[in-house]
């Protein structure tokens, strides 16, 4: 299990009702981790709609996840 | 000859209507201003025009081009008269020429309605009784007090009023100072003469908008395009302070061209009232160096981004959501927008302000940030939103640098890369004599090249721009050859393809060849 500090935004923060989270997961990679919130959440998003940053960089949805990293999930805003 | 001008001697209608005369055009509309012999109950015996012609030219072939691309008319032009002038002389002209009489109308009215609000012309009436003085133009005495009427030229003649008058010329206005910016050791005098010299086109009048365009006026930024096909609503006003409750319904390029200038008069303002697009944003960036997005959509958005990208022009991408920003700056050495999301985003997916709310100060905060990037863009100063995007919870006041890299097969670059090297990476090209059977053929190419040259045989059109939003639209069973004049568009098609998993490949040097 890795403990994962999560941060949401826009839209996604929206529907899990919060900014922040840590999670306890045994999830390999970014993708098979935004799975799991996805459902936990019922997220609207598709992963394809969305990015990752692991650690302040934006990373591929393939990157493995290991203990204490900070990931953010990123949907595109359009507002203006 | 110029389509807007000033004369100092009698105009020869005759003359200025053969200016205009075309034959593919079905009518002729023309407006006279003469000189009346009175004024709000004073005989009125002659009357002497004044222009500050160096700013009222330019105002007034914007006028004129603003009247062309609005109304769609064939030939328009302006001739007002400077000097004096006695009653009954013909003191303006305007001649339309358009296929139809109804655009010719409407072209000519526009013209005559905005000369006189907009373009700084001053007049003097000689009265019987002795008496003389100044009147000021529409666009001073708006901005010295409120008008209740939209009578011409109907002052009072008090004293008071005058004096008002010969504030407002704006040889009388005191010079605009940056002396504030100037004390900071990145601007000085050399960095005063940069920002002058800069021209900056921000896409969308609105929430962002409305702060990046105040404040480079104010910083005094050579030239401002705006654009935005947009009228103002009531519900705009929370976060778009630039405009009035009164100014609803009025297109919202305009209205910020007006005020632009009244807090600036060395700025040239150039509205475009017209909503960004595939046709017309690369011929209009082309004139600027820095491109600001402020739309509200993805499909501006990214197009914006593309633009710039193809034309090597910096842009500085904003936008907002509830209480939160996102801020990004794409040079020639970052990441840009399709970096991050190659296939765009379709609107719809994620609210815009209408559907999820937003407090005005929100995109307050982001336009003046992307005002502040345009300005370290113009001045030279480094800034991480070049190198990452940066997000800002407005809410909790917390901020986030996300590192970006460029991507390798990015479409925007792809497509960049290729403009400016004729070599292309052929693993993915093929040569061969068209039709085929061996492929789907995509034609990319615009719809005037496709009638103009139809390829031989079957094949499915989607013009690039298209393409590259929606390559996942295309089935992924088949295989498809991409087409275009010369190969480099069906080259980006096909990367734009296999991107979104199509097996696709694209005709070497293109067709016919």
């Amino acid at each position: 299990m890795t403990n994962i500090r999560i941060q949401y935004y826009a839209l996604l923060r929206e529907q899990a009702g919060m900014s922040r989270e840590t999670v306890q997961t045994n999830a390999a990679d970014a993708a098979a981790l935004y799975e799991e919130l996805r459902q936990r959440h019922s997220f609207s998003l598709s992963k394809s709609q969305l990015r990752v940053a692991i650690n302040g960089e934006f990373a591929d949805w393939e990157s493995a996840l290991s203990d204490g990293q900070d990931v953010v999930f990123i949907p595109p805003v359009a507002g203006g | 000859m110029r389509a807007f001008a000033f004369s100092d001697s009698a105009l020869d209608l005759a003359a200025l209507r053969s200016t205009v005369e075309d034959r593919s055009c079905g009518g002729y509309v023309s407006f006279e201003g003469w000189v009346r012999d009175h004024n709000d109950g004073q005989q009125v015996e002659r009357l002497e025009y004044e222009a500050f012609e160096l700013l009222a030219v330019k105002e007034g072939e914007r006028i004129i081009e603003e009247a062309v691309r609005r109304f769609g008319v064939t030939q328009a032009r302006c001739i007002h008269r400077v000097g004096l002038l006695e009653l009954g002389q013909v003191a303006v002209w305007v001649g339309v020429s358009s296929p139809h009489r109804g655009e010719a109308f409407a072209a000519c009215r526009y013209i005559i309605d905005e000369v006189k609000h907009r373009v700084p012309i001053w007049k003097k009436e000689y009265y019987v009784s002795g008496n003389s003085g100044w009147v000021n133009c529409e666009r001073c005495a708006s901005a010295a007090h409120d008008h209740d009427n939209d009578h011409d030229h109907d002052h009072d003649h008090d004293h008071d009023h005058d004096q008002k008058s010969v504030t407002r010329h704006p040889e009388g206005l005191p010079a605009s100072d940056y002396s504030r910016q100037q004390v900071l050791a990145e601007v000085g005098p050399h960095g005063q003469a940069r920002i002058r010299g800069a021209r900056v086109l921000v896409i969308g009048a609105g929430g962002l908008g409305v702060p990046v365009l105040s404040y480079l006026a104010g910083a005094g930024v050579g030239t401002l395009g705006i654009m935005d096909g947009d009228t103002l609503d009531a519900s705009n006003l929370h976060r778009q302070t630039l405009y009035a409750l009164q100014d609803t319904g009025r297109p919202k390029a305009l209205l910020a061209a007006e005020r632009l200038r009244a807090l600036n008069p060395e700025v040239d303002v150039r509205p475009y009232v017209e909503n960004a697009s595939r046709q017309n944003l690369s011929g209009i960036a082309a004139g600027y160096d820095v491109i600001v997005d402020c739309s509200d959509n993805f499909t501006a958005r990214f197009l914006v981004n593309d633009v710039a990208v193809t034309l090597g022009k910096p842009a500085v991408l904003a936008s907002v959501y509830q209480y939160e920003g996102q801020l990004q700056v794409v040079t020639a050495n970052s990441a840009c927008l399709r970096c991050l999301w190659p296939e765009g985003t379709a609107d719809g997916t994620v609210g815009n302000c209408a559907q999820a709310g937003v407090l005005g100060p929100v995109p307050g905060v982001l336009g003046s940030l992307q005002a502040l990037e345009v300005l370290k863009v113009i001045l030279d100063i480094d800034s991480p939103a070049r190198s990452s995007v940066i997000l800002v919870d407005l809410r909790t006041l917390e901020s986030q640098h996300l590192t970006t890299k460029r991507a390798t097969n990015c479409p925007a670059h792809c497509l960049n890369a290729l403009q400016s090297e004729s070599g292309a990476d052929d693993d993915i090209g093929i040569s061969i004599t068209l039709p085929t059977s061996d492929w789907i053929v995509v034609d990319v190419r615009e719809p005037n090249e496709v009638a103009a040259q139809p390829l031989p045989g079957p094949s499915v059109h989607i013009p690039l721009g298209q393409l590259l939003d929606h390559p996942e639209k295309l089935a992924d069973n088949s295989k498809y050859l991409c087409v275009c004049a010369r190969g480099k568009r069906a080259l980006a098609a096909s990367k734009a393809l296999r991107l979104a998993g199509r097996d696709a490949v694209y005709l070497i040097g293109g067709y016919p060849g």
